[in-house]
């Protein structure tokens, strides 16, 4: 949870501390929407783990996993938010694909969030919320999320070609659907990425994910 | 394209002809090697200072909805101070690649000052008059405040266009260059001499950026609940008149205030040795005068960074004694007019925007069960500058992953958070814990890691002492237990640098 300041001998006596969030934009804009799950759920075997919403390589690879029957997330690109090991910072990834991207780290880095090559080699908490945006290079004050969907459809024919590879060597189940084409993100999310809204849950849990960094424009509840 | 190196001034023209003059060749490269490890020892010298005043300021006490003046003062200082921040750090690497090329291995760990105040290495002790009167050089680590932003521009005080070179009791750091920019200029130095340490064992430019969450701020208040561009700005995010954050945010250092191919760059000829340079001094103090500047020489070629100097003198000039004081500024550049919102050491403070840090801390000044506290924090600062001079033993190959599990991860997700933890502990006399940067033993680089592990272990047993004697301060224990462990236990451990110190 964001934390409150701390009180210190001298400061204002009469200060009421601030709501974090507050004003909320009003009515909330994802009642339909599933609420979101913060823990991961069972994923298909085989599968790689993502950093974000619409980064899924199939059916039921997203945060609900296999919870709901492989609902509401039926295609590749149609998942709802990042099965990586959640993590708050630059580095802190534990895989491939698993890392966030554009509080901190490299331009090339920014480019490529949710696509690095490897454990430590990623950048930035995860799931990847809307508003947080990249501070170096060419996607400077660009979306990261927006980014990371882009990098993930140019890759798509890469990523599908080694996981049929996999399933191939029956490292992936035969049944499992691996389609040419991506699917859509969900739709009140599509050009955007997951709000911190609809993660925080209309501003009520905002402890369901942190990001770093001092200034308060991380986007997503601060851990520092 | 123009050549991006600054030209000789006459007064260093007439250095460089006294040299060719007067020493061999065996002097000016002694000399020039000396200096460059000076350079290096400046350059960190400033490292935490900067982070002391850094940390002692509160910048994400609310979200965007609800940002006062000072709040946005504080957070432009903090996004300021950490902008030069990476900047010095990215100029000890310079400066470290720099000596690489010439096959000298350079030395940080322990090099940082031994006591605080202190002068920078062979800074001259005496300087312009400042807001007090007083000429004396001797920074302190300090809280955010109108006299420690004086000390920061004795720091990066700007070299006049026909200031002599100078090396020994030296005016302003550009001073300093200038005479290492002499020595390299003269006939005894070659292209050669900068080739006696592979550029694939340098630090690579990749490991730089020049911006991160925490170089930015919003200069008021903004939404947090819009999305970041481009995409279509949804209906139920378009009723609030704030800005999102993403259009809010203003960056404080520029990805192309460099004069090299990159901000951080390796070195393998003279050319590029003055072009490292060259992007040091121009961040650094900036080269704001007639003749060198403003012109393709400063912040090329984008022209939209502050020099150091500037970023701080702005940050003063909100001051409610900036008006009146009598500390003396050089001419150049032109002083900026007062700046609003107006603010006061007693505003910050009051408002918990800045904590009340003790002036130049020690550990052994702190209670005996917090000094664990404060030498692990010292430990790790250390063993951040061992990692550092480790980078040139890493195979390339390994250097990134190498760089971002040691380095990066010390300094985001260890110091950084560490830092804003121990100072949660109050202190008798009304103040609050801080980092005292201490130059501790961890012993020879090799063994080093066992040593700090030890640090790390002892914080944190005494953390989980602290908190059942005293359960008011159970959760600031509990975090420094978590940081001190994160260093050295499961899989996002610093690594040993062991291996790589075998011979």
């Amino acid at each position: 949870m964001l934390k409150a300041v701390e009180r210190r001998k001298g400061e204002r006596a009469n200060k009421v501390d601030p709501v974090p969030g507050q004003p909320v934009p009003t009515p909330y804009p994802f009642a339909k929407e599933p609420t979101f799950p913060v823990n991961v759920g069972p994923q298909p075997q085989g599968m790689p783990l993502h950093a974000c919403m619409g980064l899924n390589s199939c059916a039921a690879s997203d945060r609900y996993g296999s919870l709901l029957g492989g609902k509401p997330n039926a295609c590749a690109g149609q998942g709802y938010c990042s099965t990586a090991v959640d993590h708050t910072c630059h580095v802190q990834n534990a895989c491939r694909g698993q890392g966030g991207c554009g509080l901190y780290g490299t331009a090339e880095e920014m480019m490529n969030p949710g696509a690095n090559e490897c454990k430590s080699l990623g950048s930035c908490a995860t799931p990847i919320n809307a508003e947080r945006f990249s501070t170096n290079g060419p996607n400077q004050g660009k979306s990261v999320w927006v980014r990371a969907r882009k990098v993930f459809e140019q890759n798509w024919t890469e990523i599908r070609k080694e996981l049929l590879a996999k399933q191939a060597r029956g490292e992936i189940p035969k049944n499992q659907p691996l389609p040419a084409t991506l699917g859509k993100p969900p739709a009140s999310f599509a050009n955007i990425g997951p709000s911190y809204l609809w993660i925080s849950q209309d501003n009520n849990q905002r402890g369901n994910m942190t990001a770093c960094g001092a200034s308060g424009l991380s986007g997503a509840g601060g851990c520092s | 394209m123009p050549n991006p190196v600054m030209p000789l001034t006459k007064a260093e023209e007439q250095l460089v002809a006294e040299l060719n003059k007067t020493k061999t060749r065996d002097w000016v490269l002694g000399r020039l090697k000396t200096d460059l490890q000076i350079a290096i020892e400046i350059e960190l010298a400033t490292i935490p200072i900067y982070l002391y005043t850094y940390y002692s300021i509160v910048r994400n006490a609310t979200s965007g909805e609800d940002v006062d003046p000072v709040q946005t003062y504080a957070n432009m200082a903090g996004a300021a101070i950490m902008s030069v921040s990476v900047e010095e750090m990215l100029h000890m690497s310079l400066g470290c690649n720099i000596l690489h090329a010439m096959g000298v291995a350079p030395q940080l760990y322990k090099k940082a000052p031994g006591t605080y105040p202190t002068p920078l290495p062979h800074h001259n002790r005496k300087g312009p008059p400042g807001p007090d009167g007083k000429t004396e050089v001797r920074i302190p680590l300090a809280k955010l405040g109108f006299m420690q932003l004086w000390q920061f521009l004795l720091i990066e005080y700007p070299e006049q266009w026909d200031a002599p070179p100078q090396d020994e009791n030296w005016d302003t750091i550009g001073q300093f260059y200038s005479y290492i920019r002499c020595l390299m200029s003269t006939k005894f130095i070659t292209d050669a001499d900068f080739q006696h340490g592979a550029a694939a064992n340098a630090m690579q430019p990749y490991n730089y950026s020049p911006n991160n969450v925490d170089t930015v701020y919003p200069p008021g208040k903004f939404d947090p609940w819009k999305p970041a561009p481009p995409g279509p700005m949804p209906s139920w995010a378009t009723k609030d008149k704030y800005p999102s954050g993403s259009d809010a945010a203003l960056y404080l250092d520029s990805d192309d205030s460099h004069a090299g191919p990159t901000q951080l760059m390796t070195v393998s000829t003279r050319q590029k040795a003055f072009e490292a340079i060259t992007t040091i001094c121009d961040q650094g103090e900036g080269y704001p005068v007639p003749r060198v500047g403003p012109d393709e020489h400063d912040d090329y070629p984008a022209k939209n960074e502050l020099s150091h100097y500037m970023k701080f003198l702005i940050l003063q000039a909100h001051f409610v004694d900036y008006p009146k004081t009598k500390e003396t500024l050089p001419k150049e550049p032109p002083r900026p007019q007062p700046q609003q919102p107006t603010m006061s050491d007693a505003d910050l403070l009051a408002s918990g925007m800045v904590i009340d840090f003790p002036d130049n801390p020690t550990s052994a000044g702190y209670p005996a069960e917090y000094r664990p506290f404060a030498d692990f924090c010292s430990a790790c600062f250390q063993y951040m500058l061992i990692m550092s001079e480790t980078v040139y033993r890493v195979p390339p190959k390994e250097q990134r992953l190498f760089f971002n599990e040691g380095l990066h991860r010390s300094m985001i997700w260890i110091l950084d958070k560490y830092a804003r933890t121990i100072r949660n502990i109050p202190l008798a006399n009304g103040k609050y814990m801080a980092p005292v940067f201490e130059n501790i033993d961890l012993g020879p680089q090799r063994t080093s890691y066992l040593r700090f592990a030890v640090y790390a272990q002892e914080a944190a047993k005494r953390a989980d002492e602290v908190a059942k004697s005293n359960p008011g301060l159970a959760g600031v224990m509990g975090n420094i237990s978590y940081y001190a462990k994160l260093a050295i236990e499961g899989d996002r451990k610093l690594p040993d640098v062991a291996r790589y110190w075998a011979t």
